[in-house]
């Protein structure tokens, strides 16, 4: 019932995101590609620029919400999100060695996305270590603790080599200002890969919300799946963290909003957030292209917006 | 279908949890696990289910894995519906992609209406009581179909109606099933359980009936607390609670609730009380157990034997003082009023006469010789407050 609402939610999102824009391109312009008479700079605008960009606004806020939604029920808790794992921190690294070694695109992706993999594993592998008795909360930790130390080392890597700062500031605060159909490609096929795994193991999610023993009893292999989650969330969080930057609490405002709507069941949960992020992200990006001269990065916007929104759900769950 | 745990020995890191532990069990069985925390019931549970394997040994059940059916002591709060977490428990029936189909639905209505949690599907878990919450997860693991129910303190955090009526359900329902449970209430085991194994140190100590394994010796061993074993019909367990902080003993004659004000005066100033001769059941019988204080007792409804006659002079010799309550004298128990006739002359007597004695005397003349010889070398007083300030007073002698 959630779901077609939430389909024309996306419609809506995707016309209004490829029609606005700084330059005066709008619903006309659309309309003469999609009957073919249009001239080669309407098309290079809306199809070259505003498309991947919506794109990839839509790729990562379903990357994002998806894991953020996934995790908080791993951990069984509700600030749990891909950037509490060090992931964030461990991309912007790789993004940071690869702008101060000159890679292009496609190599900062890459390092991006190796360095953040590289990060989750450490933290799950500290985490899980057996001398914590609660492992979930010794892998939020572990998290923190590494994503504290790589904010360090980054700061210390941007002091050292200011000439490149402008580049690497800009991309960290997170922001789509330059689409690229490559980075839509990259990305594309870890997205599928990541959410098909979710959605298809989205049944084992209810069973950990009453513990992993609990999971366990209805024979659940805890441990693997854990792992499991782990890798196809990184695989998700980096993806994202390489072609936009750090777009933070877009994993904790989505899921959130769509619980209180909907509940925790999350074979319908995890669609309807993925749903919403794919609406919600182009519409922050639209707002980000259009309410200034220049672009606010969308990374700032959603952080004001989820700051707050963090401190609403720490207040209700009165920790 | 039959269940055998064969020499199993479990290590979690260094340590060995359980040491070559064997089990058998049948059909119909009941068992409940007692022991102390850290003896290894949880363990034992989650070895018998497969989540733990043993170093050495095997864990051999005639059946299919997912008809080992396991309810785990911690169970986080969840807004999950009622009906979402019952339906968990068809997890092992459900395909790859486990999406649940219209007979899974049924099964998982048909264990809430199992356990009268029909009305609650939709509400969320969270919302529900501690004992509420506990029926539905009674209801996930009878929607697995187990043929063996593994139940690890199912009873823990629950008042106690509702600790009795998860026992219930899960007697009921149970059947033909094989049950284990772990339980930390013996009481509680003795009642539903049809086997009690005890385990220490990861090892059974006691197995067999409650009657055969519940004993005092057995408990102090296993748990390393003094209770006494009541076996007035129904077996139960009750601990000694040490008050005596002034450590003075003394002894009270009493019985048919006329002890009942000057016990507990005696017990909260942390008097080391004693009392006799009591009827088991009789209600001064169960205040002195519940205090923790020695007892001479005969069989409900009889008279005073010649021989607890006997211990209760002993007792008397034993205490420091003695007093006599407001107690009615009839022909059973004439020989409490000789016990104090014998504390009178040892000179450490006081009574109670609160009730004109020959409003409570139905023996005659031979009881109210005695009274009123009794009365002679004793403290008399009107009251129990007053008993109290009569004692400080013998005793500062």
């Amino acid at each position: 019932m959630k779901i077609p609402l939430l389909l024309i939610l996306n419609l809506a999102v995707v016309l209004l995101s490829i029609s606005v824009g700084s330059s005066h391109y709008g619903f006309d312009e659309v309309y003469q590609i999609l009957q073919g008479i249009a001239d080669e700079t309407t098309k290079a605008i809306i199809l070259d620029y505003r498309l991947p960009r919506l794109i990839l606004a839509m790729i990562v806020g379903a990357s994002l919400s998806a894991s953020g939604c996934s995790l908080q029920a791993l951990f069984r808790n509700p600030l749990a999100e891909p950037y509490v794992l060090g992931i964030a921190s461990g991309a912007s690294m790789g993004a940071i060695l690869s702008v101060i070694l000159g890679f292009g695109v496609f190599g900062r992706i890459l390092l991006a996305f190796f360095s953040a993999i590289m990060t989750a594993y450490l933290v799950f592998f500290i985490g899980s270590t057996r001398k914590f008795r609660d492992q979930s909360y010794a892998i939020l930790l572990a998290g923190i603790a590494i994503a504290s130390f790589l904010s360090g080392l980054n700061s210390l890597l941007l002091y050292l080599h200011s000439q490149s700062l402008h580049l690497v500031i800009f991309w960290l605060m997170g922001s789509f200002s330059n689409p690229q159909w490559e980075e839509v490609y990259f990305s594309l096929p870890f997205l599928i890969i990541g959410l098909s795994f979710l959605l298809a193991t989205s049944w084992n999610l209810n069973a950990l919300l009453l513990g992993d023993e609990h999971a366990k009893a209805v024979g659940i292999n805890v441990d693997r799946y854990r792992a499991e989650l782990i890798f196809f969330t990184s695989l998700l969080t980096s993806t994202a963290v390489a072609v936009s930057g750090v777009i933070g609490f877009v994993g904790i405002i989505i899921p959130h909003t769509v619980r209180l709507l909907i509940g925790e069941e999350h074979r319908q949960l995890l669609p309807a957030t993925i749903l919403l992020s794919t609406a919600f992200m182009p519409l922050v990006d639209v707002f980000a292209r259009i309410s200034s001269s220049g672009e606010i990065p969308v990374g700032a916007i959603t952080a004001i917006l989820g700051g707050p929104f963090f401190l609403y759900l720490l207040m209700r769950r009165g920790l | 279908m039959r269940l055998k745990v064969d020499k199993i020995t479990v290590k979690l890191g260094s340590s060995e949890i359980l040491k070559d532990l064997t089990i058998e069990a049948k059909k119909g069985d009941f068992i409940a696990l007692l022991g102390p925390n850290g003896s290894g019931k949880s363990t034992l549970l989650r070895t018998i289910f497969g989540i733990i394997k043993p170093l050495k040994g095997v864990v051999f059940f005639d059946g299919k894995e997912e008809e080992k059916g396991y309810l785990p002591q911690e169970t986080a709060d969840t807004n999950l519906r009622v009906i979402e977490v019952v339906l968990l428990g068809r997890t092992p029936y459900l395909g790859r992609i486990k999406s649940p189909k219209e007979k899974d639905f049924e099964i998982a209505m048909d264990a809430l209406r199992s356990v009268g949690m029909e009305n609650f599907a939709d509400r969320k878990f969270s919302e529900l009581s501690g004992g509420e919450k506990q029926k539905v997860l009674l209801a996930r693991l009878f929607a697995q179909e187990p043929k063996i129910l593994l139940l690890d303190e199912p009873t823990a955090h629950l008042d106690i109606s509702a600790q009795l009526e998860i026992m219930r359900i899960i007697k009921e329902l149970a059947g033909d099933r094989i049950v284990i449970v772990a339980l930390h209430d013996i009481n509680l085991a003795i009642s539903f359980a049809n086997c009690i194994l005890m385990i220490k140190d990861g090892r059974i100590a006691y197995a067999g009936s409650p009657r055969n394994v519940i004993t005092e010796e057995s408990i102090k061993e296993v748990f390393g607390v003094e209770v006494s074993v009541k076996r007035h019909g129904q077996i139960y367990v009750i601990p000694k609670i040490k008050s005596s902080i002034n450590g003075r003993r003394v002894h009270v004659i009493c019985g048919g609730g006329s002890g009942k004000e000057l016990l507990h005066l005696l017990s909260t100033e942390g008097y080391s009380v004693s009392a006799g001769v009591l009827n088991a059941l009789d209600s001064d019988w169960e205040i002195v157990s519940e205090i923790g204080g020695m007892i001479v007792d005969a069989p409900p409804f009889s008279e005073i034997s010649e021989d607890a006659h006997q211990r209760n002079l002993e007792a008397i010799k034993n205490s420091e003082a003695v007093i006599l309550a407001d107690l009615s004298i009839g022909r059973g128990n004439l020989k409490n009023l000789i016990s104090a006739k014998y504390a009178s002359e040892l000179g450490k007597l006081i009574v109670v006469d609160k009730t004109p004695f020959e409003e409570r005397n139905f023996v005659g003349q031979e009881a109210e010789k005695i009274y009123s010889e009794i009365l002679k070398n004793a403290t008399v007083v009107k009251s129990e407050g007053d008993a109290l300030n009569a004692l400080r007073k013998l005793l500062s002698r």
